[in-house]
């Protein structure tokens, strides 16, 4: 497979009243075309601003991408203009994004909102885009999409918005869909349909797909590979299955730990990982998972590791894990 | 800031919470202290507050003495500001206007509080039928223009005891403290009734608190960001209310001076003694100017969600 | 929507009502009689005029009596002007109010809400700059302060426009500006801060995710949103400002409604205070009611029940 997306060293900083952040420090992942990959991590680990950086979509003026590649098919998309890096959003990258009740835009209709991008990006006409935007609808199971296209927003569920939001990400065709968090803030009952409905009609029309999530259960179903991040950076990454089964990272593994699994018989209770993510304006020197870590060596404390394979295209950057030792590891 | 040194970095692999703990009122006085505008007004108020304090000893002059003999004078070394038609020193009734108008503004918002707070807190902890009630009988004294319920008001009470007392300020007092108490009980009420949703007054009630001490103790001081900053854009409401009112002569009672009594008087003289206008309307505007720049330091220091 | 206008309008008599009744006690109570020159009239001519205008009835006969003709657009007599209707008075004092506040309405929202949103756009520039003092210092400034300012400026030194007096555009000019400075301030600032707000919300964030230019989403997403705040403050903001201003008519001597409440309180007359009293108050309800109504327009998210 070749590769779609490409995104090396990204570094994102925000510069607030009480100090820098530095929410991305050398984040690196690739995606081929028609993958699905999964960028895994807790709240504030830097997932959501790198997937913001790629499309350049991150608070101004605060946020800075400071250094780093992304490139879509070998273009450097952070080297582009203004007007070329606007032209290859919703039309080759697209995002759906975490909070479906507050991402559309409560005065203008379903329709309408759908529209606008058909008749910017596939120039179609006014009457072209609301049969296409009703087709769209249909697509992603809303029911009686003809009468709710002139509907508002906030007269639809979580759930019927989150499906409209996959509509309007996918009625461009895209290369690369990003779902960041897409089924966080809706219902349990609804969040498999939804990421069900996300996986289908991508691999449907051949786009690639990068989950945003902090739910390794919910990687290990939809997402060929998988991406930890953790203070910024990619902590561990490799095939799903084998992330899962066989986590070479301290933190990898307390996630695992931490959710419920229902491929294996109950151990006992879930485990917190302890402590909290670091402060990312001055995050530890050394590993940054080390304050947290059960398992840190002197030489955590003092040297960062760089990522390593492990096992075949499974990488981890654990100074453990390079030792050879396996305490925490299951199976 | 002194206080945030960067520690040196095998520091912060020892300490990971390397920030300062601060609390919210400490924080929310820091801000204030960095907001220059705020800090602007807050030393304009009190260089009126010191001069009204101490209008005795900074001039010599009576504010009510008149001199026939050197009227309509322009500014000098022996009247600074110059003086009235009626010989009067403009500097000392200047100062002493400034008595007036603080007094008007701290008591009107006193009276507004006593009124206000009680009753707000009441309708918004109670809730029900109590809130109702007292929510409708805002709604009616909405349906008022307040401006014209204040002239009536001091139309009513100065042939009441209050009339003569303090040249008729106490008047003045009263007529605005009593319309507008109005936006203060509705303000409290607001944040007491959203406050009653937020998880910690849930906890507060699940380790069971009573209902007067969640009020005390949880509801009120978590409202009390938004009533400083109210008061604070009262007190110069108040001021401009009393000066208008004075202006169209049914405010404080001559010889009592005011700095809207001062321009009502040299309204007919402008064009030989401009000065005696544009003194107590520079002072109008300064003050009002002041409190404002204050009030919104403290609206953006007392609540974090506004900074930008 | 009709039920809703119809509880409204319900509403609306409820409170003109009490507001009618409060001002009768207040009237009442204010010490000195409609007769009170400074000559002293002989008491049988007191008693002759007390009888005339039926004063000489009990309180609630003489409120009812007086509620009753209300409704009837007959708002009574002035006690001062005695050949004169309180509402042919008011309708007299009305149209000036009016149209001088409708131009200070014009000039604050052509210049208010322009700028509030040049300041947001181009955030911590000049223009923003510019904008937010012009928003402090006219949203503290006294309107007859700033009356006397314009005054000092424009009639005493530089002669351009007359001091007072109605009729002519040069002489509009100064009291409609004087009156705009507040709203026009409190425009800029609310726009500001909507479009800031707005700017700043999720819905913006997938506008520009699905590549839209910079001005779709401005005029299209932000714009539309943002101005529901600034229409919202708009609506009072008239209502206050074609009621008139007594204490601007006063200064510049336009002879509106305003001016005249203020000649009616110092010459205690009572049918003229009753009725300009109650004048506003329905006035005011009017123009609230039709605006609320207006918002459902502009924003979906509004139901009326």
């Amino acid at each position: 497979m070749s590769t779609l997306l490409d995104v090396r060293n990204l570094v994102t900083r925000f510069h607030t009243q009480d100090g820098v952040v530095k929410a991305v420090n050398g984040a690196s992942f690739t995606v081929a075309k028609g993958e699905t990959i999964a960028i895994v991590g807790e709240s504030g680990c830097g997932k959501s601003v790198t997937s913001l950086s790629i499309l350049r979509l991150i608070a101004q003026p605060q946020g800075k991408i400071v250094s780093g590649e992304a490139l879509l098919d070998g273009t450097d998309l952070l080297k582009l203009s203004t007007e070329e890096m606007r032209k290859i959003r919703g039309a080759r990258i697209s995002m759906i994004f975490q909070e479906p009740m507050s991402s559309l835009n409560p005065v203008l209709t379903i329709g309408r909102q759908m529209t606008e991008q058909l008749e910017l990006h596939r120039h179609m006409g006014q009457q072209e885009a609301l049969a296409e935007a009703i087709n769209l609808l249909k697509l992603v199971g809303i029911p009686q999409a003809e009468r709710r296209v002139k509907d508002y927003p906030h007269h639809f569920s979580g759930g019927m918005r989150q499906r409209v939001m996959i509509a309007m990400a996918i009625s461009c065709k895209p290369q690369l869909v990003i779902a960041d968090e897409p089924t966080t803030a809706v219902d349990v009952t609804i969040q498999s349909q939804l990421l069900e409905l996300i996986r289908g009609i991508t691999d449907e029309m051949g786009m690639s797909l990068i989950l945003i999530t902090h739910n390794l259960g919910v990687v290990a179903r939809y997402a060929r590979r998988v991406y930890v991040m953790y203070a910024g950076t990619v902590v561990e990454h490799g095939p799903a299955l084998s992330v899962y089964h066989h986590p070479l990272h301290p933190y990898t593994s307390g996630l695992l730990a931490s959710v419920p699994r229902l491929d294996e018989p109950r151990k006992g209770r879930l485990a917190p990982i302890e402590g909290q993510p670091p402060d990312m304006m001055c995050p530890p020197v050394g590993c940054p998972f080390q304050p947290r870590c059960a398992y840190a060596l002197p030489k955590c404390l003092t040297d960062r590791p760089e990522l390593q394979e492990m096992a075949p295209g499974h990488f981890t950057a654990c100074w453990v894990a390079f030792s050879g030792e396996t305490l925490w590891q299951k199976t | 800031m002194t206080d945030t040194q960067q520690p040196n970095p095998s520091e912060m692999a020892e300490v990971t919470q390397a920030r300062p703990h601060r609390t919210l009122l400490n924080d929310a006085w820091i801000r204030l202290r960095r907001n220059r505008l705020a800090v602007a007004g807050a030393i304009i108020i009190l260089i009126f507050a010191l001069g009204a304090i101490f209008a005795p000893l900074i001039t010599k002059y009576n504010f009510a003495k008149q001199d026939l003999d050197s009227i309509f004078l322009q500014p000098s070394g022996v009247h600074w500001l110059g003086t009235d038609e009626l010989g009067r020193d403009v500097f000392a009734r200047m100062l002493y206007g400034a008595r007036t108008s603080l007094a008007v503004g701290i008591f009107t918002q006193l009276i507004v509080l006593l009124i206000g707070l009680p009753i707000g807190a009441f309708a918004g902890s109670k809730g029900g039928r109590v809130d109702n009630l007292l929510m409708r009988f805002v709604d009616i004294m909405y349906g008022f223009p307040d401006i014209l319920l204040i002239i009536l008001l001091s139309a009513v009470l100065r042939g009441t005891v209050f009339g003569n007392m303090g040249g008729g300020i106490f008047v003045i007092f009263l007529a605005i403290g009593l319309v507008a108490w109005v936006n203060v009980s509705r303000l409290v009420r607001g944040q007491i009734l959203s406050l009653k949703q937020r998880d910690f007054v849930t906890a507060a009630r699940a380790m069971g608190g009573k209902g007067t001490y969640i009020t005390m103790r949880h509801l009120l001081p978590n409202s009390l960001g938004p009533i400083i900053v109210s008061i604070t854009f009262g007190v110069p409401r108040a001021i401009f209310t009393e000066a208008a009112l004075s202006y169209i002569g049914i405010g404080v009672k001559p010889p009592t001076p005011s700095w809207g009594a001062m321009i009502h008087d040299g309204y007919n003289v402008m064009f030989t003694a401009p000065h005696l206008v544009i003194v107590p309307a520079v002072a109008i505007a300064l003050i009002m100017l002041a409190f404002t720049f204050l009030g919104d330091g403290l609206r953006d220091a007392l609540d974090p969600r506004s900074r930008r | 929507m009709g039920k809703y206008v119809i509880r409204r309008l319900l509403w609306m008599v409820l409170v003109l009502f009490v507001v009618a009744f409060v001002t009768f006690c207040l009237m009442h109570l204010v010490p000195g009689g409609p007769w009170d020159r400074d000559k002293a009239l002989p008491q049988t001519v007191v008693d002759n005029l007390n009888r005339k205008y039926g004063l000489d009835q009990p309180f609630l006969i003489q409120f009812k009596n007086y509620i009753f003709n209300a409704v009837r657009g007959d708002l009574g007599v002035s006690y001062i002007y005695q050949d004169r209707s309180v509402t042919s008075i008011i309708m007299g004092g009305f149209p000036v109010s009016a149209t001088l506040g409708l131009v200070a309405f014009l000039i604050a929202i052509l210049v208010g809400v322009p700028l509030g949103i040049a300041a947001a756009i181009k955030q911590n520039s000049f223009v923003d700059y510019f904008a937010v003092i012009f928003a402090t210092i006219f949203a503290s400034m006294p309107n007859f302060v700033l009356g006397i300012l314009l005054m000092i400026i424009f009639s005493v030194t530089l002669h351009w426009f007359p001091t007072s007096g109605w009729g002519s555009i040069r002489q509009i000019i100064m009291p409609a500006f004087a009156l705009a400075a507040l709203p026009a301030a409190y425009m800029a600032r609310i726009s500001r801060a909507s479009m800031l707000d707005v700017t700043r919300q999720d819905y913006i964030r997938t506008a520009r995710a699905k590549g839209l230019t910079e001005r779709v989403v401005l005029v299209r997403h932000i714009l539309r949103n943002a101005m529901i705040p600034v229409i919202t403050i708009a609506g009072p903001e008239l209502a206050g400002l074609v009621t008139g201003s007594f204490i601007v008519e006063s200064l510049f001597s336009v002879p509106g409604i305003g001016r005249l409440f203020v000649q009616s309180v110092s010459q205690r007359d009572y049918g003229l205070i009753m009725g300009t009293v109650l004048f506003y108050a329905f006035a005011i309800a009017i123009i609230n009611l039709v605006v609320d109504i207006l918002y459902g327009m502009i924003d979906p998210r509004i139901r009326y029940d």
